[in-house]
């Protein structure tokens, strides 16, 4: 039954592979609709070029997830969710996405609750719930108020009506709608659930969650922006430019300090969520002034979305192995796992090379061209497009310097270095199996869409380009410069010189006493520097207890624990202390009488029969 | 043209570190070594042996190569007598530079030594400061249109604070005081020079001429953001390296988390540059 799960798996994300092959080559294709008795509710699924990408993106993963994970607990709700994304992107309709994207929300939960016998995987599965559940509702809200003024559910009758017949309501929907893309996409401030649920879903769930539903949902907020609800005012870009900027930089802020990996990439992918925003909000912002700025905009940000989705799933995946094999994602007892997981550390460190937008890696392609697009920006378009350009671009460096501190940690004290605790010294180096294939497979892409991102960024330069209506912008200069390609070289020379003229091999200098693994540098202490650094935003709390002993200057132990407090947190628990106290008042009117229920339904009965008169 | 001008700067790079040292030397009342003693360095270092710590993995044996190339793809990149080749832009060349600090970092925390790990720390902390404002300072030099920051010898605010941005990001990359020290022998207060700390022989010399390579592109990119002409760009370096020893002479070095507010001081500048210009 694992098995067969599995190969579902594979077949749908096959399936999504070539549904996105015959959307790009053919434009709208309707695949099929169900009328129903009220036209609000008929279903239309279709395929649209703008849901190529994402459709791509979610075949590969799929593919990934199922041929490397053969052998699965979850399968089923794995495959139920590939399923149910693979209908989001093809629904057409009002009815169809909001059904469709219910089911994905249900899918994800069972994934996220996998391990519901731990109170923290409760919690984060409630919380996750809590605001999928809002998000869900808010985007049906904004979605009926498109669809009330369009006359009719298809998304073709929203886009035209919007188009047509601008408003007060427009705007509203918009507000709404960005509420629920932005929840699922995990974009401050509605990112409190994502670094608790993303981590504690099994590996390769973590992986579709991080890698293709935040896609998703960034896909809802261009869906919106562009098509739906298009042309949006420029003050919305302003505020995805807002909130994508504060997304990125703190996501990122809090992976670098973090020592549980699979919440460290939670975090990032926080992070890479707010890059991606950036790119549309700015797109937005130059729609009017620079059409064909605007076009190289929107297609950076999908370019990253994909690259994004590929690096991060990659890096989840590794984490299972990694889990799998150590016992603990804790990157304080991780240590040298080049040699006791070589196919899976030799993939992760692409992954890594990738996430930090190192050249020559595919990150570094998306993330450069986003910069290039915004530094372009900065002189042309109207003061409020330029400043906003000047302000994306701090956050986007900021971002970056520290993903480097980041993932140099992630790589430098699990992936190199030497064992400090469990089998990654010892026990037999891994063998080239499913799952490492997988990986590697992902890799792979990695590196062939940054050595050539024309091949990939080209359709979606063209779908940019369609979906603000000028001509493709010229994408043949996003190659890579090949004088950037000399690190590379002077790598592999420095490799040859040493094999050539040899290298003596000497134990480290630790000043005289013997350096043992225990001596390396730890994870919370390469992080120290920027928790005091950033202290303002991280408000560290240093827990330290020393046990003395009979004498103060020999203490028998000391246990020293730092942690950061969530700015949001507070506030947060505040909100659901509330949202709890009313539902318990509410509880009241339900006493469990089924003649009072009949009553409630009479009354709500006559109430709507005197509204709609 | 681009090849002339990178062995230029490789071959020159090693005496202006040589001249700075002399006469950083000199002010403060020591004969110091000669202007030449760097080729000296770098020639016995190269024909040494090199030694690393026990079970150092490739990575450790690729960085120096790779840090030497990027200290190549700099000098290629300096607009100071060729244009910079094809589509390699500030961006991409800030990226670059993230590479070669990313990969030596790296590699210090695989030597398994705690003072190299501890330095890789601390150079990771502050150069998340550090880029932005390397960034944001060349980002406001390009921005398109912008009158270059000298136009008729009168100096613009918005050239003033970005190059008051660019001398400290140069500062910082060069390890040099008030932020890091280059000549202190003392591991504990060596950030640069401490992540690599277990390198000898033939890849320590690769590991200072790329050292060396970066610093002379750097105060060449900080000259070519003063004049577009080639005289005074060569002329800037000049003046440009001496205001650097003299920095170093007046003032002590920084404590470690006082660095930050002078590496946020150069980003609120840059930022402020960029905003004049497009205001």
């Amino acid at each position: 039954m694992r098995r067969l799960s599995a190969a579902v798996t594979t077949l749908l994300g096959l399936l999504c592979l070539g549904a996105a092959a015959v959307a790009f080559t053919t434009g709208p294709l309707p695949l099929g609709h169900l009328d129903a008795a009220v036209p609000l509710l008929r279903l239309d699924l279709g395929l649209d070029p703008l849901a190529a990408p994402f459709l791509g993106l979610l075949g590969v993963l799929a593919i990934a997830v199922g041929l490397g994970e053969r052998r699965q607990e979850y399968g089923w709700p794995l495959a139920a969710f590939v399923a149910a994304m693979a209908c989001v992107l093809t629904a057409r309709s009002v009815a169809a996405f909001v059904l469709a994207w219910e089911a994905m929300a249900l899918a994800s939960l069972l994934l996220v609750a996998a391990h519901v016998e731990l109170r923290t995987v409760r919690r984060a599965a409630f919380a996750y719930v809590i605001v999928s559940q809002a998000g869900a509702l808010t985007i049906l809200a904004a979605l009926m108020l498109l669809a009330a003024h369009a006359g009719d559910a298809s998304f073709a009758a929203l886009a035209r009506a919007a188009h047509d017949q601008g408003g007060a309501w427009r705007d509203v929907a918009i507000a709404l709608a960005l509420f629920g893309f932005g929840s699922k996409a995990g974009l401050f401030p509605l990112h409190f659930w994502l670094p608790r649920a993303h981590p504690v879903a099994p590996a390769p769930a973590s992986a579709l969650l991080s890698g293709a539903m935040l896609a998703i949902a960034l896909y809802g907020i261009v869906l919106l922006c562009f098509v739906l609800a298009a042309p949006v005012a420029p003050v919305w870009g302003v505020v995805l430019v807002a909130v994508g900027a504060v997304s990125a930089v703190g996501g990122i802020l809090y992976a670098a300090v973090d020592d549980d990996l699979k919440r460290l990439l939670a975090f990032s992918s926080i992070e890479h969520v707010g890059i991606v925003t950036i790119g549309i909000g700015a797109a937005i912002l130059f729609t009017r002034s620079q059409p064909p700025l605007a076009a190289t905009l929107l297609g950076a940000a999908l370019f990253h979305a994909v690259n994004h989705g590929l690096f991060k799933s990659a890096l989840f995946l590794g984490a299972g192995r990694i889990a799998k094999r150590e016992g603990t994602v804790d990157l304080n007892q991780l240590g040298g796992l080049a040699r006791g997981l070589p196919w899976t550390s030799s993939a992760m460190l692409v992954a890594i090379l990738g996430i930090a937008a190192l050249p020559p890696l595919n990150g570094f392609a998306s993330e450069w061209l986003l910069l290039r697009g915004l530094a372009d920006g900065l002189t042309v378009g109207d003061a409020t497009a330029r400043t906003s350009a000047l302000a994306a671009i701090v956050a986007l460096v900021l971002a970056g310097g520290l993903a480097l501190a980041c993932f140099a940690k992630v790589c430098g004290i699990a992936l190199f270095g030497a064992a400090r605790h469990g089998a990654g010294a010892s026990g037999a180096p891994e063998r080239f199996d499913a799952g490492s294939g997988a990986l590697a497979g992902l890799a792979a892409l990695c590196i062939a869409i940054g050595a050539f991102p024309q091949l990939v960024l080209a359709p979606l330069a063209q779908l940019g380009a369609q979906l603000i209506g000028v001509a493709p912008p010229d994408v043949a200069a996003a190659r890579i410069p090949a004088v950037a390609l000399l690190p590379l070289a002077g790598g592999a020379l420095a490799l040859v010189l040493a094999r050539v003229r040899g290298v003596r091999f000497a134990p480290t200098w630790s000043c005289g006493s013997l350096p043992g693994a225990a001596a390396q540098y730890s994870a919370t202490a390469f992080s120290k520097p920027l928790r005091r650094i950033f202290a303002f935003v991280l408000l560290p709390q240093v827990e330290k207890r020393v046990d003395a002993g009979p004498s103060p200057w020999f203490p028998r132990a000391i246990r020293y624990r730092t942690t950061t407090t969530h700015v949001l947190d507070r506030t947060i628990r505040w909100i659901g202390a509330r949202v709890l106290l009313l539902s318990r008042l509410g509880r009241r009117v339900q006493s469990r009488s089924l003649r009072l229920y009949l009553a409630y339904a009479a009354i709500v009965l006559v109430v709507v029969v005197a509204v709609a008169r | 043209m681009i090849l002339v001008q990178t062995l230029l700067l490789v071959a020159l790079a090693p005496l202006l570190h040589g001249a700075m040292r002399q006469l950083r030397a000199r002010l403060a009342g020591r004969p110091g070594p000669p202007a030449v003693q760097p080729y000296r360095d770098l020639a016995r270092l190269w024909t040494k042996q090199a030694v690393l710590p026990e079970r150092a993995s490739w990575l450790a044996l690729c960085a120096p190569g790779v840090a030497l190339g990027v200290a190549l793809t700099l000098a290629a990149a300096v607009p100071l007598f060729a244009a910079p080749p094809g589509a390699l832009d500030v961006v991409a060349l800030a990226l670059v530079l993230g590479l070669g600090r990313w990969v030596l970092a790296v590699a210090a925390l695989d030597m398994r030594s705690g003072f190299t790990a501890m330095a890789a720390s601390r150079e990771m902390s502050l150069s998340a400061l550090t880029e932005p404002a390397l960034l944001i300072a060349l980002l406001g030099a390009r921005v398109a249109g912008a009158p270059p920051l000298i136009p008729h010898g009168n100096v613009s605010i918005a050239a003033a604070l970005a190059l008051f941005a660019f001398v400290v990001v140069t500062l910082a990359e060069t390890a040099r005081v008030p932020i890091d020290n280059q000549e202190t022998h003392y591991e504990l207060t060596m950030i640069h020079e401490g992540q690599v700390l277990e390198y000898g022989g033939w890849q320590l010399a690769m590991l200072q001429l790329a050292a060396q390579v970066r610093q002379l592109a750097f105060l060449a990119i900080a000259a070519g953001l003063l004049a577009p002409n080639l005289p005074i760009a060569l002329a800037g370096i000049v003046v440009l390296s001496v205001l650097i020893t003299l920095i170093e002479n007046a003032f002590a070095r920084l404590r470690l988390f006082e660095i930050p507010q002078l590496l946020t001081t150069a980003i609120v500048l840059a930022v402020a540059s960029v905003g004049v210009r497009i205001g």
